[in-house]
């Protein structure tokens, strides 16, 4: 397997002190000594910073002067300058694969503080490196082409900002939406913080934009069920659920939903959690997009049972826009991108019994709230008591399902932000008097601690202290009628009970609760919270581990809407520069077949994670397609007649850097 | 060990009075608070005091007049004007103990033999009968109230004062004092009308 055999390997070993990160514990002189009178290795020297522009001309001229053909360079994690330093062995004059990195900074100097064992370490692995680069060989890297289509998942404002930029900039985005409309969360909101701006008025244009985009194909009431392919060329598969209503001929001028047979809405309404009634033929809220009447089937007497005498079909008339032969459908596509924004979903107040959601009708969510004060929720914009009566009081509890370890440890980041802005609403319709009980005001955000500042001068009084309980047990006349908050005012030093007409519960977010699910279809990670996994917290945060998906909005974690925003048009950035360059460069370390001795047995075949490997029946061999392989070395290892390998991992090269470990100790 | 019940209701909240508190020119920052506790950190007296300046501050905010008022706190307040001078919010904490001394003079709840009260009420009766302060006066006043215990056993001390002539007698006070009652009456129709 030895590369240009009857050549003689001449190695160049490179230490590098990375300031004092390296060469603070371990003895970078000592190392470049030891490995210097090692066979084969022709230079042997320590550097300050081998990633310097002198570090990598150090590399290049050695390999001229010196008719190097093999490199190692012991410095630190391969992540960050592998590229670097292949960059400078071809442009020295090498094949980039000719070359080994040893990490000896997190490996080594970072994790030890006896500097002599260290500096053994250092060796040890200094020497494994020179044994196995001696067997590495010339490997070309494959160049595939990017199909220019974009997948965006997800219509909420996250979706809807990354499909707009793609498709302003000319790419074809498909954009699948599993509700019935995109608007997402932002649609339900009635004004949005610190600028207290309309919500609607802000979103619906960008709605309709995607709506009339003649690059954007919107399929809402779809979900995305099957994804195959690697970063460029992905094949999906979207099933569009049967809404009975033909999407290409409805106009949206919603006679079928007058002539329904229920003449009356009793059924409850998504769109205001539940506290609207809709039909069972709706469109979901008055700006929504696509403008297309849904038909639920669950509610409808003609989907559930056939009996019905179909007077939407009747009002509908030549139109013939209802079709109650619509089955579900699966529509193939092929796209280079994906990005995912799939949102979050609401924490359930009623897991935290003692705040009496779900028990007295007047503790109600943020998000309900917010449909109680929107003119165009179900009470008209008029905050008003179960039983008619306009609040004379209202207090605000934060950290409803966040910051708690037993429900979820994490800030959920806007519900401050939310709340106060809620707060100055309710102030605004109702006069009432406004106690927010906090933990921590966190208002970080542009224009947000001007914000609270504003609310504290509003007077709404801002009590620190997470609430105990909520009880409707009177105890002095003033409680009377009342639900009443017990609570240590833990700046004022005093235990309190505090008697109001309506409690708002700030609930937290948190993943959607097929978010698994999600991870899996798109071969993404997860954070043990749930949330979709950046491939870099700070340098990389809307890459995921596999190229070519990205991830934006809520599901990669809790954000506000400018944080959506920004972050969606980051990951339309990200995918317009593979699409424009138009090609991805694919790390030769490929596993592959050596036929001779494949015995067919297929046992490979189930077991790779992006479904690389077929069997090519002709010759009753596995075969591994190099252009879905990641290298992640599963087959190589199940392989019971070690009949795959792979570069860069061949057996030599393995076992000669195990040996190399071993035998300096 | 005595065991007593604290919680607080709302009936012991005087509603409006964080209100009022804050109407006294250069007070309504108090709503600006973010209860950082700097003033607290500041002030040289707060370590002797039942609740501190934020606390202070907090019990203001939240209408919890008694508290506020009965506390030695607010007489404690040396008027260093440290807390204002570094408040990060520009509350002027200073005049805020002010107008709770005022408050409490007023309702009459402050501590009958305690000397700061009755310092800052003979000071400003002889300024208004006089127009100025006779400071060895102004102390006899108040020691005769706060502690007569006291100026008898500084006998020796004032003999003293009295042979050196620091120890005057006599009040001191201004010409024309009609021109001081009317601006005095003038302030407080201002005040009223307020």
């Amino acid at each position: 397997m030895n590369a240009g055999a009857g050549t003689e390997i001449r190695t160049g070993f490179y230490i590098c002190h990375c300031g004092q990160n390296i060469a603070g514990v371990v003895d970078c002189p000592a190392v470049a000594e030891y490995v210097a009178r090692l066979p084969s290795v022709v230079v042997s020297r320590d550097y300050k910073y081998m990633c310097s522009d002198p570090g990598q001309e150090l590399i290049k001229q050695d390999i001229r002067e010196h008719n190097l053909n093999r490199i190692v360079v012991a410095s630190c994690s391969p992540l960050l300058h592998e590229h670097t330093f292949r960059h400078a062995v071809e442009a020295g004059g090498l094949n980039p694969f000719l070359f080994q990195m040893v990490n000896i900074r997190e490996h080594d100097s970072w994790v030890h503080t006896d500097h002599a064992a260290a500096t053994e370490k250092a060796k040890a692995l200094a020497y494994a490196a020179v044994r196995r680069v001696r067997f590495h060989t010339a490997l070309e890297t494959k160049r595939v082409s990017v199909h220019p289509d974009v997948l965006v998942v997800g219509g909420g404002i996250a979706g809807i900002h990354a499909s707009l930029t793609l498709a302003n900039a000319g790419k074809k985005v498909f954009l699948v939406e599993r509700e019935p409309s995109i608007g997402g969360h932002m649609a339900k909101f009635d004004k949005t913080f610190p600028t207290l701006d309309c919500a609607a008025c802000i979103l619906t244009p960008k709605m309709s934009a995607v709506g009339a985009h003649e690059n954007i194909t919107l399929w809402s009431y779809s979900e995305v069920v099957k994804v195959e392919g690697y970063v460029g060329n992905y094949q999906v598969t979207v099933k569009r659920k049967p809404r009975y209503v033909n999407e290409e001929l409805c106009i949206g001028c919603q006679e079928c939903i007058r002539a329904c047979v229920y003449k009356e809405a009793k059924f409850p309404d998504e769109f205001n959690v539940g506290m609207g009634k809709r039909k069972p033929i709706y469109i979901p809220f008055p700006q929504a997009v696509p403008q297309v009447v849904v038909i639920d089937p669950a509610r409808c007497l003609q989907v559930k049972s056939g009996k019905c005498k179909q007077t939407c079909v009747e009002a509908c008339a030549d139109r013939r826009a209802i079709d109650f032969t619509q089955r579900e459908e699966l529509v193939q596509i092929k796209v280079g991108n994906i990005i995912v924004t799939t949102g979050f979903k609401l924490f359930d107040a009623k897991r935290i019994p003692q705040y009496g959601y779900g028990v007295y009708p007047n503790v109600v969510t943020s998000i309900e709230l917010e449909r109680l004060v929107t003119s165009s929720g179900p009470t008209g914009g008029e905050l008003l008591l179960r039983d008619g009566r306009t609040p004379q009081s209202v207090a605000f509890i934060l950290c409803v399902g966040s910051r708690d370890y037993r429900t979820n440890r994490w800030c959920s980041r806007t519900c401050c932000m939310h709340s106060m802005k809620l707060a100055q609403l309710v102030r605004e319709h109702t006069g009432a008097d406004v106690t927010v009980f906090y933990l921590d005001i966190r208002a970080p955000g542009k224009g947000c601690e001007e914000f609270y500042d504003k609310s504290l001068k509003d007077g709404i009084q801002f009590v620190r202290g997470r609430v105990a309980e909520v009880t409707d047990w009177a105890v002095t006349p003033e409680e009377e009628g009342k639900l009443v908050i017990r609570a240590e005012d833990t700046l004022a030093g005093l235990v309190r009970r505090i008697p109001v007409d309506m409690i708002v519960l700030a609930v937290g977010m948190e993943p959607q609760s097929d978010a698994q699910d999600l991870r899996r279809l798109f071969n993404m990670s997860c954070g043990t919270e749930g949330w979709f996994l950046e491939k870099h917290p700070k340098l990389a945060p809307v890459s995921t581990f596999t190229d070519g998906v990205f991830i934006a909005g809520c599901c990669q974690g809790p954000k506000d809407i400018p944080d959506s925003i920004a972050q969606a048009g980051a990951a339309a950035a990200e995918a317009m520069a593979l699409i424009d360059r138009g090609y991805i460069e694919q790390e030769p370390n490929t596993a592959y077949v050596v036929e001779e001795d494949c015995s067919g047995c297929k046992s490979c075949i189930p077991i790779c994670p992006y479904t690389a490997i077929t069997f090519d029946e002709a010759k009753a061999k596995a075969c591994i397609n190099p252009a879905l392989c990641k290298g992640c070395g599963t087959c190589v290892a199940a392989c019971p007649s070690g009949s795959i390998r792979q570069h860069l991992f061949e057996d030599e090269e393995i076992m000669s850097e195990i040996e190399g470990v071993l035998s300096h100790a | 060990m005595r065991i007593t019940r604290t919680v607080k209701y709302e009936a012991e909240r005087v509603r409006g009075f964080g209100r009022e508190i804050m109407a006294v020119p250069g007070c309504e920052t108090l709503l600006s608070c973010i209860q950082c506790g700097t003033c607290s950190g500041t002030c040289p007296l707060s370590v002797y005091m039942e609740l501190s300046p934020r606390q202070v501050m907090a019990l203001v905010r939240a209408d919890f007049k008694d508290e506020v008022l009965r506390s030695n706190s607010i007489w404690l307040c040396a008027s260093c004007y440290g807390c204002t001078v570094e408040c990060p919010r520009e509350i002027r904490i200073t005049d805020i103990m002010y107008a709770l001394k005022q408050r409490a003079i007023r309702d009459g709840v402050y501590p009958k033999r305690f000397p700061i009260p009755i310092l800052a009420k003979e000071f400003t009766a002889m300024v208004r009968s006089k127009g100025r302060v006779t400071e060895t006066l102004l102390v006899m006043r108040l020691f005769m109230k706060a502690n007569l215990m006291a100026v008898l056993s500084s006998w020796r001390q004032g003999i003293g004062l009295i042979r050196t002539g620091r120890f005057v007698l006599k009040h001191e006070r201004i010409q024309r004092r009609g021109e001081l009652e009317t601006m005095l009456a003038a302030a407080a129709r201002d005040k009223e009308g307020s």
